[in-house]
């Protein structure tokens, strides 16, 4: 079995995993980052396991593990230092979340592409928001807190 | 579910050095992972058992968007998110773009590479398609270090098939110059916002100095087929000037001749109206922009 | 709604306070069933049949068993007699059907694609699906039914070998009680049909869709021989699945706790059943003395659960020219599929579908009959808008055909026939307690311009622009009372809720219900806050544990602004009596709970407000200094309250929906939704403001997109997300909530449970919306789902 180094929220991991495992049972099971979440069989269509890779937003239920050697990766648990990130503090302030399952992933997503286009409007927030389905909130009050975010950190 | 087991995970920094680690193994029992967006699914849900996976992330040299003297070269992990934000990819190679910014979504995006997609050639995609429809090339390099150049024509066989050898690399996919002023466009529909085409069509024209259609090619994405091209629409506006009656009756042709299907997307009927409506759309875009 | 100012802690009921579960969801510390992990715990992963109807002639699970990492395999054979069948009383509703026999897993023969066959557990997952891959099942295929029409008929295979034919359930539900009385009743209806204006009769077909919840069901479940079984469920009713367990294990009650993760990745109905997936992981892990798990992955939960609607509903209106409706007439046809789900064997739902579907209108006389057929399709199961998606479509999209062969304006045949005065019975003999209809309606057309749109249609009409209005309305069950909830599930319906108040002054809430998500923990705070009149941080909201609860029908059918919250204040409020008790007999007073006021911390006695004393000493000095107490009192704050309705209870909404249909591809765009509810009071608008736009967009996507698709053989098409396309943020509009409340006069706080039922008005608003815009073709859509395709193909055949 091969052993992979991999950075994950700032800490640094030396593990042997076997070949066919997935990055995020890697994550979820050997490092018990559990907020990483699995919503789909194979497909990864749902996005609510979507961490980064190198900053990058990306599905963890499609890569194996071994394809993270040499990586470093940001999950939910990582993703503020010490208090809520101003995605997060919207999150709340903007009741974006129901169940809780999906918003993991959309806020690595919505974290990211804040990044890249700080200045959204509705329509591309919603569009960013393709790969992660939510069967709660209708959306409404996520593009509401994704939108509320990026006027609170361009102002 | 989860991938059946895999014996070997190799991650080589070279095109050379993926082909001997892919030589290694029967021819079939490994194979190369670029992005995996795709073969992730089909090794999840068990239709791939790979033996050994090569993982192609590390090498450089298949890496890149290269637009020197008018022509392009698309490295083959050459991801979407790049494709779809390369301020090179204008007029001629504009549709490439159109479809690189609509797969999936921003995450698969980030992941998904153009070469991934054009060997793996499923059925509903749309890198196929396009590349069927500008008229790219497919260079590839077999283990021995020979390489070869495979027209799209030539290289996509119906979905799941490609002319690549199990063997060899496809190491990037290029266009020549065009010769005159062109451009290019290409628009999918599906039932959910940037799904899989239910129907999507390419289109790239190209105008001579009076302004007329001086060569076109029409691909259709999300047939029974795969991506195909519409040779009827081709000969509708070659010689046409682009005109709204024009474009509609070349797909009008398309719609026509398209060998289109029922499931449960879409009827037959509606994919062939999919095709007009999408092509007059599509055809219209490749005109303006091959005149600008 | 504007947020209340916080001014006092009497504001904390109507404000719109951010959310007490939100911090650990969004920090990656939710606690979801797939997340816990167990010493020792195992793997399971099921073998599920391939086809739709077979017999099973042998199964061989040799090679299997001896792959390394196989702890145990097994087969219905091996299961048949270890433990009872699901027919049990605690999971069959007290209503007349054929309730079919099934175990946990299948035995002889398959009835669906997908049925559990074997299961395989290891101690690793990924062995556990190499493992299942070895298990060789031999069928015998069968004939198959997927069409109910086509399974009522005779002759036509059985799906059930013990029932007599495939009709699962069939019922009148106007008319009177006797068959005799009821016959009578259809001979006034046939007469009414046959002697008015207009008359309307189609036939209605809503598709197989429901609400799929995004964390898949999971069970994990351990076992020692001192404590008995505790089983972590996916579930939005522990007490149920508790019982379940006691009675198919045959195992004394106290030995079996069920526990509901607090976090829950959405329920929508469809962790309300009993599944027969518990059973086998508990009787595993008792068997091998390890705790076992299983998670079930999407392609099995699109193949077994959350497929709802499947209804054919053959309706006919009898009207006036001027508007007036005299009559409804309906054959129901359900869809259920195997029927193999506790507590609801699939037709529950279209039987509650036949209740409400004379929804909010004045209907002198009806004939309302339903018929469900069991087809080798998985289960009918429970999906928000429990039954009534396909009637209230059938019903809606009617009232706009009257309104079209008469000429008059949609909505106003609405306001004409709308029920003006409540309580009203239904002719199906459904209670309507409270509310104001026509205020709900006035409220709705007030938001919008009709006459404007009207013009405006005419304009763009004559550009070739084809836009749209359409209109629905909904009465919705508040909760449901032991009433209904006995005869229809055979549970209660109250609501039950434990309120433990601490030496501190902090105050803990035990609830039986388990939610999903919809922010109970806040609300049952903010309830609280305001009645102790303390801050809802010093609330501790625990649901879904049955050794700590009280006994809960589970989070269901809009059960907590109705029933369980009620419970709630019931209960603080018999604490507040005895905290007063005392409180008077410390202050030397001849004073009642009446005379004191609970606000900002302090118990203050309103005959002379400088006698009063901090909440929390208070609660300190009852607990812990249980001295110089009034004669009869011990110390100790404590109770259990029960509420229940005396009648059924309800909520009221109505919504309108404007579209631009493109003509060239049958597109179209839904360019704004407006509603209006009466919600009754609301303890925080925010949330409620979530429920309904997560309701509608789960009601469009399930009228537009969701469709589960069998094939002539029964093979399910559509057991991933790439085929069950769910809407995503880019495919749904914004939606204007409005309210036009009134409070309910039978609950304490004035409340009504919300957001259940109402993705059921989201078909037929928009699919009138679309007809409108389409009115020069003269297209009435009568089926779902809703997509380009079909208007398009509409156009075309109105053209020709």
């Amino acid at each position: 079995m091969p052993t992979i180094n991999v950075t994950v929220n700032g800490e640094r991991y030396e593990e042997t995993v076997p070949e066919r495992l997935l990055l995020s049972d890697f994550l979820r099971e050997r490092l018990s980052l559990t907020g990483t979440h699995i919503g789909c069989t194979y497909e990864g269509v749902c996005g609510a396991c979507t961490i980064h890779l190198d900053g990058e937003a990306v599905k963890s239920c499609l890569m194996l593990a071994v394809q993270a050697d040499g990586h470093a990766i940001t999950t939910i648990e990582g993703l503020r230092d010490g208090s809520l990130t101003p995605l997060q503090a919207a999150f709340k302030a903007n009741h974006a979340l129901q169940c809780g399952f999906c918003t993991p992933g959309i806020l690595m997503n919505m974290t990211e592409f804040l990044e890249k286009n700080p200045n959204p409007t509705d329509e591309e927030i919603r569009h960013g928001l393709v790969g992660n389905l939510c069967r709660c909130t209708g959306y409404v009050h996520i593009v509401k807190a994704v939108r509320e975010a990026a006027q609170s950190t361009t102002r | 579910m989860f991938p059946a087991k895999i014996e070997k995970y190799v991650r080589p920094q070279s095109i050379a050095e993926a082909l001997a680690a892919l030589g290694e193994f029967e021819e079939g029992d490994a194979m190369f992972l670029a992005g995996g967006q795709s073969a992730m699914q089909a090794i999840k849900s068990r239709m791939l058992r790979p033996e050994c996976i090569v993982d192609l992330q590390n090498i450089s040299e298949l890496k890149g968007i290269d637009a020197a003297a008018g022509g392009l070269r698309i490295g083959a992990m050459t991801r979407y998110v790049e494709i779809a934000q390369s301020a090179a990819l204008n007029g001629a190679f504009a549709a490439l773009a159109d479809a690189a910014a609509r797969v999936g979504d921003r995450q698969v995006r980030n992941r998904g590479t153009i070469g991934g997609s054009v060997c793996w050639n499923y059925m509903a995609s749309c890198m196929p398609a396009v590349v069927l429809g500008t008229n790219g090339t497919m260079n590839l390099t077999a283990a021995n270090g020979g390489e070869r150049s495979i027209a799209a024509d030539d290289f996509f066989l119906g979905p799941l098939e490609t002319a690549r050898e199990d063997t060899e690399i496809l190491t990037s996919v290029s266009w020549d110059a065009p010769v005159s002023k062109t451009g290019s466009a290409y628009k999918k529909w599906g039932l959910v916002t940037d799904a899989l085409p239910v129907v999507g069509v390419c289109v790239r024209v190209s105008v001579g100095g009076d302004g007329t259609c001086s060569d076109a090619r029409v691909s259709i994405s999300g047939l029974a087929g795969g991506g195909e091209r519409a040779p009827a629409a081709e000969t509708a506006l070659l010689g046409s000037d682009g005109s709204t009656a024009a474009i509609a009756k070349a797909m009008d042709a398309a719609a026509e001749a398209a060998d289109t299907h029922s499931d449960m997307s879409a009827d037959a009927d509606y994919r062939r109206q999919l095709i007009r409506n999408l092509g007059r759309e599509v055809a219209a875009s490749a005109f303006a922009r091959a005149r600008t | 709604m504007a947020s209340k100012p916080i001014e006092d802690t009497a504001d904390w009921v109507g404000t719109r306070l951010p959310r007490k579960e939100d911090l650990r969801l969004m920090t990656g510390g939710g606690k979801f069933l797939s997340d816990m992990v167990l010493p020792g715990m195992l793997h399971a992963v099921f073998v599920r049949s391939e086809y739709a109807h077979a017999r099973i002639k042998g199964i061989d699970k040799s090679e299997a068993v001896a792959m390394p990492g196989v702890v145990a395999v097994y087969t219905g054979a091996d299961i048949e007699h270890a433990f009872k069948a699901l027919d049990i009383p605690v999971l069959i509703p007290n209503l007349p059907a054929q309730f079919p026999k099934y175990h946990a897993l299948a035995v002889d023969k398959v009835r669906y694609h997908g049925e559990p066959v074997a299961l395989v557990i290891a101690r690793d997952k990924y062995v556990a699906e190499d493992a299942s891959e070895l298990v060789i099942v031999d069928y015998d295929e069968l004939p198959v039914v997927i069409d109910a029409e086509a399974a009522l008929e005779d002759g036509a295979p059985r799906v059930h070998d013990d029932s007599k034919d495939n009709e699962i359930f069939a019922m009148t539900f106007t008319g009177g009680e006797t068959p005799e009385e009821q016959a009578a009743n259809d001979v006034e209806v046939e007469k009414i049909f046959a002697e008015a204006d207009v008359v309307v009769s189609e036939r209605f077909k809503v598709h197989r869709t429901g609400v799929t919840p995004l964390e898949p069901r999971g069970v994990l479940c351990e076992w020692n021989e001192s404590d008995g079984l505790t089983a972590y469920i996916t579930t939005q009713r522990p007490h149920i699945d508790r019982l379940a367990l006691v009675d198919v294990l045959e195992l004394p009650a106290e030995k079996v706790r069920v526990i509901a993760p607090r976090d829950m990745g959405g329920g929508f109905g469809i962790k309300a059943p009993f599944y027969r997936e518990n059973i086998i992981i508990a009787h595993a892990a008792m068997e091998l003395g390890r705790p076992v798990c299983w998670v079930e992955s999407r392609y099995e939960s699109l193949m077994n659960i959350g497929q709802e609607r499947d209804q054919i509903n053959y309706m006919e209106i009898a009207a006036t020219k001027d508007g007036e409706l005299l009559a409804l007439r309906n054959r129901g046809i359900g869809n259920n599929g195997a029927g193999c789900i506790g507590v609801y064997w699939g037709f529950v739902m279209p039987f509650l579908g036949a209740v409400e579907m004379p929804n909010a209108y004045t209907w002198p006389k009806g004939d309302v009959k339903l018929r469900v057929a069991s087809t080798n399709k998985t289960s009918l199961t429970p999906s928000r808008a429990f039954g009534n998606f396909p009637t209230r479509f059938a019903i809606e999209r009617s009232i706009d055909i009257v309104a079209h062969k008469i000429g008059m304006e949609p909505a106003e045949l609405r306001r004409k026939n709308i029920i003006p005065q409540l309580p009203y019975t239904s002719i199906t003999g459904e209670y309507y307690d409270s509310g104001d209809f026509l205020g709900v309606w006035d409220n709705l057309m007030a938001q919008i311009d009709l006459e404007a749109f009207r013009k405006e249609q005419a304009e763009a009409r004559k550009e070739g622009r084809y836009i749209g209005i359409g209109f629905s309305c909904g009465v919705e069950l508040s909760g449901v009372a032991s009433d209904l909830m006995v005869p229809m599930e055979n549970q209660p319906g109250y609501g039950a809720a434990s309120v433990r108040l601490e030496p501190r002054g902090k105050v803990y809430v035990f609830g039986g219900d388990a939610p999903s998500g919809q922010g109970h923990e806040t609300a049952t705070a903010q309830a609280v806050a305001a009645i102790f009149g303390i801050d809802p941080d010093d609330i501790v909201v625990t649901t879904g544990d049955t050794t700590t609860t009280p006994f809960g029908s589970g989070s269901i059918g809009a059960r907590f602004g109705s029933y369980y919250v009620s419970a709630v204040a019931k209960a603080c409020e018999e604490i507040k009596d005895k905290i007063t008790r005392i409180l008077a007999h410390d202050l030397q007073i001849e004073a009642h709970k009446q005379h004191f006021e609970f606000k900002n911390g302090d118990i203050v006695y309103l005959g002379d407000p400088t006698k009063r004393k901090a909440f929390k000493d208070m609660v300190e000095r009852i607990i812990m200094w249980p001295i110089n107490l009034p004669e009869g009192e011990v110390g100790g704050l404590e109770t259990t309250a029960f509420f229940e309705a005396d009648k059924p209870m309800i909520c009221f909404n109505a919504d309108c929906c404007m579209v631009e249909v493109n003509e060239e591809s049958g597109a179209f765009n839904i360019t704004r939704w407006v509603t209006s509810e009466d919600v009754g009071n609301v303890i925080n608008p925010t949330i409620v403001e979530g429920q309904m736009h997560g309701a509608l967009v789960q009601g469009l996507s399930n009228t537009m997109f969701e469709e589960f698709v069998y094939d002539e053989l029964g093979q399910q098409m559509s057991a991933d997300f790439e085929h069950y396309k769910l809407a995503t943020a880019a495919d749904v509009p914004d939606f204007e909530i409005t309210y036009s409340s009134t409070p309910c006069p039978h609950t304490p706080l004035g409340t009504r449970g919300i957001g259940e039922g109402r993705p059921s008005s989201v078909p037929g608003a928009l699919t009138n919306a679309v007809c409108d815009a389409l009115t020069p073709f003269g297209i009435e859509i009568t089926e779902l789902p809703l997509r380009p395709n079909t208007v398009w193909r509409k156009i075309q055949e109105s053209k020709s």
